[in-house]
């Protein structure tokens, strides 16, 4: 399996690392353009009302203030990231839906006069009766949220794989339990932001936006604003994360283009923290119950799984997400016999979105939770009953993924190795605990209509090379694991390569950064036109040479037949002659990339493979329970981790430390509190997410598997790493205290009350 | 109500127009062009804004612009020598102890304060005094690793 | 400039007056920046007494050795508030004379239209209790219980003159004013008392994170085991910090053992009546008044060897 790669398997520190350690990366609010405008966003203060009345015209005499913008005067024109899920509007129209929905937009000559100006807006609301809860949301008789969607459930999907019923007849024991995961926020450090210039004399449109999803988003601009795509231009600054929450069109960058348009000036708009928290986007609170059956041994023969997700006031990616946290029970455990259901509810509330995982880490907090305590009743080790129900890579599927490679046993058991699993596990005092969880990821998803990507690949005269890539790099390090895959193919060092990417008026079709599909799908693009551009110089050289084409490498900035170097000739002199030769200059390779699925296709009709390749990984976690603050420290985690081979192991590495963090975020300190309606914590202070100080000892240990399908043998990394943190933590406190906590977060408060609830039963059956 | 304040800013003097409202943080960014401070919160609670003020650490954005006069005030753009990067910027870069980028600038100059301040701080002393600033990207290992890296080799080149 | 303008609000560090005033919940007419006024930055000591100006940040407090060894609870406190930020630019007297928090108050001026104004905002109602012109807001300031168990008294400062008095006579134990300032006074000068020193002191701190956060309880422990006196109080549970009454009654005049510390630990959670004003339940917070209470007297005594 070793392969003798010079770029791709090393530890490259980021193309832009530099400018980020300089200061000097440019950010969405760090752009300014003469005669910018500032603009700022009137939201709703109550959770359910119809819009009566809006009085702007105190907002508009405030000097400073130049346009001010509602629901009305903007076209009726819904927008959502997933087609068939359309059900926003730029601004509010005739209801507000959950407070802090978008009502008007104001902009003027700095970001205070805006904002004084929004106090000036007078809006006269008519309450209507609020749902908070999604159980309460979807009963009859709720008040409905949006129009004609009964029992505000937007969404619904049940599937069936094999015979369910009979199954569980066969099972020697069943166990069913409810879960419940909470409401946690993305909080990227950089706050979302868009700034837009408008040319009227060409009519183009351009928009600098803080975002994952340039071509989507150029999409629903062109849409809502009734402008042809080809004169929206959407360029992606440097973004300072997004974790998914970035990934949907949002009223700033509506209104910054609104307004653009129609004054005639560059406009800013860009959110205040309390809005990120409040009217972005969040992780989908879920009620789970499942019912699994299982043989004597711990074989897991039939699983029932049912969902209620908490969409929220409005739809984003809903069927998507609900599809996801459905179909990806399936890995990585074999389910021979499955059914699930899975419900979007809206409530009054803010809404969900993509999160890191999307849709999944709630479900794999069930099934982990569960499967931790089956193994626990029936008497099985959870790590070997985790070994035992493992998929492998090449059998046939029960609901037929192609999983070419899957290193998942094997980090069962290296994560059980590196935690000290057998001299630990149930053998620490009281108060300490280890506990492991498993999980797997989809690299992108293929089956979800046409997501391709696209790349350029420039060879210039100097040996420099250009790669256009519609690729969103937000930090994940896209652009440099996409410059070390072309660099690779032409047998150049990293400093050769320069990448532009993400500018819809520049770069090719990408869909985007989302699903973690970004490597493999605009890798694999990168590498396919990495080859083109190889391909018409090694002809050339070929020529030269009197050699076979097929024969020649590129490596070392050189070109020679493969086996004997010296036969060859500098990549410096190859490109000379063939300029010389009169050949076009630069030598410009294209290439394309869609994951192999059946067309047409979507998650809900089709059942088939639905990623290109699937990563794995376990999590084992050691915990320090203080049995009188009721505080967990997370003290270690391990992650043993099947991306198939690291393009950048440093990178890798990134993501999976920050998700563990990330994780054990959601386990331990994470919570939007809503009360009513309205977000408690929206600030970085009271919505506290760890701190240098909660940081656990983190130890990562690769399992290489080399997949055919991925650039380099490459699949995903770091979505699939922020499955398993959390119920590899709440099992591990199963460990130091004996007590199966079923909900996220598991705050001290929760675990003092259960200790108290566990001392009385104990007393009592003294 | 406005007035002509001097700030001195990595080095430079700055004649500037300002409101006595003005967070240093808005004069930075918006009077001065240098962006490499960052707005995470805008309430002292994620170190985004940090910039040096007399070599300590400071919130830019809980810190009025009229407070800053007569100091020396030193942001991310003032920390590189001419055209080499300062230690802790290499380490950041080589160690991979960036995503993102947007906390970079406040982990480097609230780490550089530390280091000024201790001779060789313990790694729980770096985690403590670095634990206001938030990143949500890094899952802070590789930034300790590399604070860490550049703390052992101080006093080590003559 | 105070005289004249009694609504003005003093800005020393701005760690606390800054975030206020972006929220709109304080919004001064005049903000007086009395760091202009020098020489409020100073550790003496004055025949076994310390005198602390007003002006120190926080970081120095802990610093400096002298208290670090002497004064741990005092040391403790200020190096547990905020981050090293905020000990960096904040005070000693703004980290005392910090206004009152409140889940319903400590948020943006749009996030308040929610609601009627509140009663510490200036309207009516509060949304505490759903009374109104009450205010059930808490004190949540670090040092405050530190030095109230050490007797410290504070130097007040105005155009009327000057005076003295115990730290704990600056608290009003008024959620809506919750300081005792006089017209134009300001907080010049902490004192801890030459018989503060000799005793043994700690501070816990129990919050959400370790770092940036208010404490969910703080809980502060001084004793002295020659006289067999004993001073608590505690943070974040009350209007103002809260003495321990109480449990000094049961300690007053026992040797600390193992016994008698449990039970007194069991008197914490009566010391004050926490109410549902922050995101953390009432309940968990009086059963950690009682667990901080003993740490703080384990931490100190230990201390002593």
């Amino acid at each position: 399996m070793e392969k003798e790669l010079n770029v791709v398997g090393t530890r490259v520190p980021m193309l832009d690392a530099a400018l980020k350690a300089k200061g000097a990366a440019l950010f969405t609010d760090d752009l300014v353009l003469p005669g910018m405008l500032h603009g700022r966003i009137l939201r709703s203060p109550v959770p359910h009302a119809r819009i009566r009345h809006i009085d702007t015209s105190r907002a508009e005499k405030l000097p400073g203030v130049k346009g001010v913008v509602t629901g009305r005067d903007i076209p009726d024109r819904r927008y959502g990231i997933v087609p068939k899920a359309k059900d926003e509007h730029a601004l509010a129209r005739d209801k507000v839906r959950y407070i802090g929905d978008d009502v008007a937009a104001v902009c003027a000559v700095d970001p205070e006069t805006a904002e004084e100006a929004l106090a000036l807006i007078t809006v006269e609301y008519e309450a209507l009766p609020a749902v908070f809860d999604p159980l309460e949301a979807k009963k009859e008789g709720a008040p409905l949220i949006h129009e004609g969607v009964k029992n505000n459930t937007s969404f619904f999907i049940r599937k069936e794989f094999g015979d369910v019923e009979r199954a569980f007849g066969e099972c020697d024991e069943i166990f069913e339990h409810s879960f419940y995961s909470q409401a946690v926020n993305h909080a990227p450090l950089e706050p979302h932001g868009a700034l837009a210039q408008f040319d009227p004399q060409n009519g183009e449109l351009t928009v600098w936006s803080s975002t994952q999803i340039p071509y989507f988003l150029r999409r629903n601009l062109s849409n809502t604003l009734q402008l042809d795509e080809s004169k929206v231009r959407i360029i992606k600054p440097k973004v300072g994360g997004g974790f998914g929450q970035k990934i949907d069109m949002f009223a700033k960058d509506f209104c910054a283009a609104w307004f653009a348009i129609h004054l005639g000036k560059p406009v800013k708009f860009i959110y205040e923290r309390e809005e990120i928290f409040i009217s972005t986007r969040q992780r989908h609170p879920m009620y789970i119950t499942v019912r699994t059956g299982v043989k004597k041994d711990g074989t897991i023969l039939a699983q029932k799984f049912q969902a209620f997700a908490d969409g929220g006031a409005y739809n984003s990616t809903a069927p998507t997400m609900i599809a996801l946290s459905c179909f990806f029970l399936m890995i990585p455990y074999r389910v021979p016999n499955l059914i699930y259901e899975g419900s979007h509810i809206y409530t009054n509330k803010p809404v969900g979105g993509a999160m890191r995982g999307h849709g999944i880490p709630q479900a794999r907090f069930a099934v982990e939770r569960q499967l931790d305590i089956i193994a626990d009743r029936i008497g099985v080790d959870p790590a070997e009953i985790r070994i035992k129900n493992s998929i492998q890579a090449g059998a046939p599927h029960p609901a037929g993924f192609v999983i070419n490679t899957c290193g998942f046993s094997d980090s069962v058991k290296k994560a059980a190795a590196a935690i000290g699993w057998k001299e630990k596990r149930g053998r620490l005092p009281l108060g300490r605990g280890v506990g492991l969880a498993g999980a797997s990821f989809p690299s992108g998803v293929s089956n979800m209509s046409h997501i391709s990507s696209g790349a350029v690949v420039q060879l210039g005269r100097d040996g420099a090379v250009n790669v256009l890539t519609g690729a969103a790099d937000i930090g994940q390090g896209a652009e440099t694991v996409i410059g070390q895959i072309v660099a690779e193919e032409l047998g150049v060092p990293i400093e050769d390569i320069r990448v532009t990417a993400a500018d819809t008026g520049i770069t090719p079709l990408d869909p985007g950064t989302f699903g973690s599909g970004v490597t493999v799908r605009a890798g694999n693009a990168a590498r396919l036109a990495a080859i083109s551009a190889k391909q018409k110089l090694l002809e050339f050289v070929a020529d030269k040479l009197e050699a076979n084409a097929a024969d020649l490498v590129a490596k070392d900035r050189k070109i020679f037949v493969k086996g004997s170097p010296d036969k060859g000739i500098t990549l410096a002199e190859a490109l000379k002659g063939y300029q010389y030769a009169d050949l076009p200059m630069p030598i410009v390779g294209r290439g394309s990339w869609m994951a192999p699925a059946s067309e047409p296709t979507t998650l809900f009709k089709e059942d088939g493979n639905f990623a290109p390749n699937y990563s794995f990984m376990t999590q084992a976690a050691e915990v320090d329970v203080d049995l009188e603050t009721g505080k967990v420290k997370l003290l270690k985690m391990v992650t043993a981790h099947d991306c198939g081979r690291p393009i950048n192991p440093m990178l890798v590495e990134g993501q999976l430390e920050g998700s563990v963090v990330g994780g054990m975020g959601q386990a331990l300190y994470e919570n939007v509190i809503v009360e009513n309606g309205q977000v408690m914590n929206p600030s970085f202070l009271d919505y506290g997410f760890p701190t240098f100080l909660e940081m656990p000892e983190i130890e990562a240990i690769e399992v290489l598997t080399d997949d055919p399908i991925g650039p380099f043998g490459a699949k995903e990394a770091g979505e699939g790493t922020q499955l398993s943190p959390a119920p590899a933590i709440v099992n591990a406190v199963y460990d130091a205290i004996g007590i199966d906590f079923m909900e996220l977060p598991i705050t001290p408060e929760k675990i003092l009350a259960a200790l108290a609830e566990k001392t009385k039963e104990n007393d009592k059956a003294q | 109500m406005k007035k002509v304040i001097e700030l001195n800013i990595n080095g430079d003097t700055h004649d500037l127009l300002v409101s006595s409202n003005h967070t240093l943080l808005e004069v930075l960014r918006e009077k001065l062009g240098l962006m490499g401070t960052k707005r995470g919160c805008d309430l002292g609670a994620c170190g985004a804004c940090t910039v040096l003020i007399n070599g300590e650490a400071y919130l830019s954005c809980i810190m009025l612009a009229v407070d800053a006069v007569g100091k020396e005030i030193i942001t991310i753009e003032g920390l590189a020598a001419g055209g080499d990067l300062h230690p802790l910027q290499n380490a950041f870069i080589d160690q991979g102890a960036l995503q993102c980028g947007f906390c970079t600038p406040g982990m480097i100059l609230t780490a550089e304060a530390i280091l000024t301040e201790d001779e060789h701080p313990t790694e729980d002393v770096i985690k403590t005094k670095m634990a206001g600033n938030l990143c949500r990207c890094t899952g802070y290992k590789k930034i300790v690793e590399a604070v860490m890296s550049v703390n052992e080799k101080i006093g080590e080149e003559a | 400039m105070l005289q004249s303008n009694p609504a003005a609000k003093i800005l020393a560090g701005g760690t606390d007056l800054l975030v206020n005033m972006k929220h709109r919940v304080e919004v001064p007419p005049v903000v007086v920046n009395i760091k202009m006024v020098s020489d409020l930055d100073y550790i003496r000591h004055d025949n076994g007494a310390v005198r602390i100006g007003a002006l120190t940040p926080l970081k120095r407090i802990y610093q400096t050795p002298f208290i670090a060894e002497k004064l741990p609870a005092l040391a403790k406190a200020a190096s547990f508030v905020g981050s090293f930020h905020h000990q960096t630019m904040g005070t000693l007297a703004g980290n005392l004379c910090q206004q009152n928090r409140c889940k319903y108050y400590n948020q943006s001026q749009w996030w308040r239209s929610a609601r009627p104004t509140c009663f510490k905002a200036g309207g009516e109602i509060c949304h505490v209790v759903n009374k109104k012109e009450t205010c059930y807001s808490s004190y949540c300031g670090d040092s405050a219980p530190a030095l109230l168990v050490m007797n410290a008294r504070v130097v007040l400062q105005g155009a009327g003159g000057s005076r003295e008095i115990l730290l704990g006579e600056l608290y009003s134990g008024d959620g809506k004013a919750p300081l005792n300032f006089r017209k134009s006074e300001i907080l010049t000068e902490i004192i801890i008392p030459a018989e503060a020193v000799p005793g043994v002191s700690s501070y816990t701190k129990y919050a959400n994170r370790e770092s940036i956060d208010f404490p969910i309880v703080g809980a502060a422990f001084w004793g002295s085991t020659e006289k067999k006196a004993y001073r608590v109080a505690f943070t974040a549970v009350d209007k103002g910090p809260a003495r321990g009454h109480r449990i000094e009654a049961l300690l007053d005049g026992e040797d600390l053992s193992q016994d008698i510390v449990a039970e007194a630990s069991k008197l914490a959670s009566k010391e004050a009546a926490p109410v549902k004003n922050s995101i953390f339940s009432p309940g968990h917070k009086r059963k950690m008044m009682g667990i901080l209470f003993q740490s703080a007297v384990n931490e100190a005594t230990r201390r002593s060897g």
